[in-house]
């Protein structure tokens, strides 16, 4: 099993386009348990990783309580730095 | 985070520019405490070694060699420092449920990366800092304050961070202010000897050390929890400079190679002083991984540039903790500490606002 964060990269280094809730939902058999897995930790993780240049803002939306929903994906050199980090 | 190319629907823009705010705002708070912090932590270790066991040791008494007061005994004081760091960042990592992250995290390639720039920030710059405080005096303050911008050329070059003009004004005008806050422990009448320039290389390695920590250990820090990685940091720090360091230091004195081991062992059963290197442990530990985390959120160059505060922090704590709890006499601040102080708050003020303009553009 991998740290949260790693498995969080892992996920997106598979090129997919994905939300904090779609990240939660495809991890949460691993890591539901995590404290660091709750929404504004997960959100910061994300933060953290945009801003260092590993996954990209793809798209803005609300859903349907209004809330912002921000999907983030890897391209080309953020996948190529994460593989070159976390090894499967 | 840029919002080029973007589609969103109506409010979803203005949202986000309120996260980010928010983001940035925490990440700049971070950064600035790191330096607060460190602030503590550079005051309970200078205070714990003047007390107990630690008087007994700098004595005339002690048998230790002239290098052994020196070198071997700041190494020993960073040591003990760090291991109750250590001790501690295991024990809030396991309150917060990080422990399980920390063994799954240590041999892997980010971690081996935070144990080596653990390795070159901790023990080797602090060494080197220490040695050229010995050869060539405080005018190795300063430039050892240069961490900052090493640590900014190292994100540009290497992580391709933001890095306009305006933020090189802002790391000049901290710089200039470090040296203000510095210039008041100049001591004259050294000459510019070999052991003078030998002295402020070891300055410089001690920039470069703490540049190449700060720079790497905050890229590491979006891969490795921060909370982790000042587990992987304060262990590694407190066992290489334990161990290794201390009993190499002690070869080198002609104390015998144990003796670095036996003054840590006696100091961390020292009930007198132990328990200011304990709460200095625990500043130490929030002061790193606010260092590793505010150069995630900000980048390297904002990120230490906060941190650079510490120089004048330090001195700040060292006046409250030393001068005024314990009654020591001679930590009073200077004008030109105070002037560098509203001088540090413009350098970091520049610094914020240009690279928030630098990543907007990029």
């Amino acid at each position: 099993m991998k740290p949260l964060n790693f498995a969080i990269l892992k996920y997106f280094a598979t090129g997919v386009e994905a939300c904090r809730a779609d990240v939660q939902e495809a991890l949460k058999a691993d890591y539901s348990g995590f404290k660091a897995f709750k929404d504004k930790g997960m959100d910061e993780a994300l933060m953290t990783a945009a801003s260092n240049g590993l996954i990209e803002e793809s798209r803005l939306d609300l859903d349907k309580d209004g809330n912002l929903v921000i999907y983030y994906k890897a391209l080309e050199d953020g996948i190529a730095a994460i593989n070159s980090y976390i090894k499967d | 985070m840029s919002e080029r190319a973007m589609s969103a629907p109506a409010g979803a823009l203005e949202a986000k520019k309120q996260m980010e705010k928010s983001f940035r705002k925490k990440g700049l708070f971070i950064a600035l405490m790191s330096g607060f912090l460190y602030g503590g932590y550079t005051a309970f270790m200078t205070q714990g070694m003047a007390t107990g066991v630690w008087v007994d040791y700098y004595g005339a008494a002690s048998g230790l060699s002239a290098f052994a007061v020196v070198y071997t005994l700041s190494a020993v004081g960073a040591a003990v420092n760090d291991i109750c760091s250590a001790i501690w960042s295991i024990i809030y990592a396991a309150i917060i449920g990080r422990l399980g992250d920390f063994a799954r995290s240590v041999n892997t390639k980010p971690g081996r990366i935070l144990i080596l720039a653990a390795i070159i920030g901790g023990p080797l710059a602090s060494t080197a800092y220490v040695v050229g405080l010995q050869m060539a005096g405080s005018i190795i303050i300063p430039i050892a304050a240069l961490n900052a911008a090493i640590g900014a050329i190292i994100g540009r070059v290497i992580y391709k961070q933001a890095l306009s003009g305006g933020m090189i004004a802002g790391i000049v005008i901290c710089f200039g202010a470090a040296v203000l806050i510095g210039s008041t422990g100049f001591t004259g009448g050294e000459g510019f000897s070999a052991t003078t320039v030998i002295g402020i290389l070891a300055g410089f390695l001690a920039a470069l050390g703490w540049g190449i920590e700060g720079a790497v250990g905050g890229y590491a820090c979006c891969m490795v929890d921060y909370e982790v990685a000042i587990v992987i940091r304060q262990c590694t720090s407190g066992i290489v400079n334990g161990v290794i360091l201390c009993s190499l230091l002690s070869l080198m004195g002609g104390d015998g190679i144990g003796t670095g081991l036996a003054l840590v062992g006696k100091a961390l059963v020292d009930a007198p002083s132990i328990w200011m290197f304990v709460i200095g442990g625990v500043f130490a530990s929030f002061s790193f991984k606010f260092w590793y985390k505010g150069a995630s959120m900000c980048g390297a160059a904002l990120g230490m540039g906060c941190n650079g505060t510490y120089a004048f922090w330090g001195p700040f704590w060292c006046l409250i903790v030393c001068g005024l709890i314990f009654g020591v006499e001679g930590y009073a601040i200077p004008w030109q500490g105070w002037v560098g102080a509203l001088v540090m708050v413009v350098g970091i003020v520049v610094l914020a606002i240009s690279q928030d303009k630098a990543s907007k553009e990029a």
